[in-house]
């Protein structure tokens, strides 16, 4: 190889290393807007040097961070600060000194004012709310799958359990203590609706997925209707209803508590009244009662959940 | 009559036979039949404690169609008045979504298991956590009602912890499972963490975050209408108000604003998983 030769090529990689005021302007800064310069990528040396020069959307995460912004600013109208009340640190104090030092008294009393019966009381609102509400989603999930009835039959079920879904609990709540009387039965009746559009929701995904394969070979040997239902559907369908059900489980004991606000029952109502009175203590003894109730729930469902999970694999 | 109640016996007891050689085998034990019993009684029993009556039901069922009835048709010329606390219901949860998901995605990856921090760190935060989340949002909002006074304010700060709260326990669950490979073999190049994590492992996440976050707020607006009961702000003190005085055509018009609410936001945040997450 020619010595000149070798000096041109030389002089060559030098200039491709050393591009113009724009192009190393473009180089540096274009990424921060989105924009590569691909021939670049090639050429960077370093690790670091293609990772600085790879495409960065700030500008996307910038717009996106002002458009947040401006909700918050909109927002800020509705949400104003007006400064603690004038005993509020004191309250911050006493409550969770309650916290610390639950009344043993609430919590050792087994009449219907204890501990132990109200969040019995709460923890059947929302079993036998699930357990109705399963009962009532289950055919009402058949009729508005695509795979089991016509499509126009599943448009009007969707659309009035839709409408039933949406229509805010409270609601209900207040509706069904006025028909049938202040009490746990109306807060039953609550949550059986309320986990029946939730419920059915979720049922007809899992409808909808099953594997219609297996139906038609039970069909093929000759089994029955009945058969076909029990070894060809109910085993398909048997892992996710249940871990839907629990799932809605954990979420309907945690909401029953709030049901009392409108004497439906449950622990919701003593627990604010010991708010109001600033009864900490009481209160203390309640919400540690409730933690202990809903965590022993979740962690049982949760099990239950898994075990099913890894049963299917 | 025997080998009935033998037959019987042997649905909780599994029955063993003797093999033509001699050895005993037993049928495969089966947990149902007494989950099945244990179901029934807690069934049983929490009726009783419910006192759930479907005569009673059936008898008055008529009062809850009643109350339907007299909703219809609503009273229009209330949209005025009810207009603005229905924005800030959902004003309420917007914010509080917003703010209490902001926070969480952070502290989600830092309290995934598997970036190697602090174990001890971790279960206790962990542990706050579990126990924040149990809280009904209420009763926070109840709580924090007395200490910062009524207003929408005190709303907002109940569902910016109980969105908090759900988002970073549903986030990090998600990370424990991303392929993290990527984020090794960009530590092996000398990256900051942030930077790995940045990288990495928030394109493996963004679409579920996203969805958690618009599930996040569904849900809210959901549940935000029940907050001005205690007197955080929104829809709830008109419903309560509407109710105590029986006017009942205005509660329809309030109701019909909140299921379509409800119904479009539904809309929404399913169009938006399906584009951002497929």
């Amino acid at each position: 190889m020619p010595a000149e030769s070798w000096c041109i090529e030389m002089e060559h990689n030098e200039k491709r290393s050393q591009p113009g005021f724009f192009r190393r302007l473009l180089r540096d800064w274009g990424p921060l807007l989105g924009i590569s310069l691909g021939t670049d990528l090639d050429d960077a040396v370093t690790v670091e040097d293609k990772y600085r020069r790879y495409p960065q959307p700030w500008l996307r995460y910038l717009l996106f961070l002002l458009f947040v912004l401006a909700i918050v600013y909109i927002n800020h109208f509705t949400v104003e600060f007006t400064g603690l009340t004038e005993r509020g640190w004191g309250l911050v104090k006493a409550s969770l000194q309650g916290l610390i030092t639950p009344s043993w008294k609430v919590i050792t009393d087994s009449s219907t004012t204890g501990l132990a019966y109200m969040l019995m009381e709460t923890f059947s609102i929302g079993f036998l709310g699930t357990l109705f509400g399963t009962v009532i989603a289950i055919p009402l999930a058949f009729v508005c799958s695509r795979n089991v009835a016509p499509r126009w039959v599943n448009l009007i079920f969707l659309v009035a359990v839709t409408i039933i879904r949406s229509f805010p609990s409270i609601m209900y709540g207040i509706m069904f203590v006025k028909t049938v009387g202040p009490g746990p039965f109306a807060g039953v009746l609550t949550m059986t609706i309320g986990s029946a559009g939730m419920l059915c929701k979720m049922f007809v995904e899992a409808i909808e997925d099953i594997d219609k394969g297996v139906i038609e070979a039970l069909d093929a040997s000759g089994c029955s209707a009945f058969e076909k239902v029990r070894y060809g559907i109910i085993p398909q369908l048997s892992s996710s209803i249940i871990s839907s059900v629990l799932y809605r489980l954990d979420i309907n004991i945690k909401n029953a508590s709030v049901l009392g606000l409108v004497g439906a029952g449950g622990i919701g109502a003593q627990l604010i009244f010991a708010i109001d009175d600033r009864r900490w203590s009481d209160t203390g003894a309640m919400l540690w009662g409730l933690v202990v109730l809903v965590l022993v729930i979740e962690y049982v469902s949760t099990k239950i959940r898994k075990k099913l999970a890894t049963d299917i694999r | 009559m025997r080998s009935i109640l033998q037959d019987l016996l042997h649905v909780f007891y599994p029955r063993s036979y003797t093999l033509a050689n001699g050895k005993q085998i037993r049928e495969k034990f089966s947990p149902i039949p007494y989950i099945t019993i244990l179901l029934i009684g807690l069934i049983l029993y929490c009726m009783k404690i419910a006192g759930v009556d479907f005569g009673l039901l059936l008898a008055k069922g008529r009062n809850f169609w009643d109350m339907l009835e007299r909703m219809i048709p609503p009273n229009w010329k209330y949209y005025d008045t009810m207009k603005k606390p229905m924005l800030d219901t959902i004003n309420m949860s917007l914010l509080g979504s917003v703010f209490g998901c902001a926070v969480a995605l952070p502290v989600s990856f830092y309290l995934s298991g598997n970036f190697k921090l602090n174990k001890t760190y971790l279960a206790a935060h962990r542990v706050l956590l579990s126990l924040l989340r149990t809280l009904p949002t209420i009763v926070v909002a109840c709580y924090f009602r007395m200490v910062l006074g009524m207003g929408a304010l005190v709303g907002t700060i109940a569902i910016s912890i109980f969105s908090y709260t759900i988002c970073v326990k549903m986030m990090y669950e998600y990370i424990e499972t991303v392929d993290m490979g990527p984020y090794e073999a960009m530590v092996s190049t000398g990256a900051s963490r942030p930077k790995c994590m940045l990288r990495a492992v928030w394109p493996q996440v963004k679409g579920y975050y996203i969805s958690t976050v618009l599930y996040c707020f569904e849900s809210n607006v959901k549940s935000a209408a029940i907050l001005g009961y205690v007197g955080a702000g929104g829809i709830g003190q008109i419903i309560s108000g509407r109710l105590n005085l029986r006017r009942y055509a205005d509660l329809g018009l309030v109701l019909l604003f909140m299921t379509a609410t409800i119904v479009i936001l539904e809309g929404i945040a399913r169009f938006a998983r399906r584009k951002l997450v497929h």
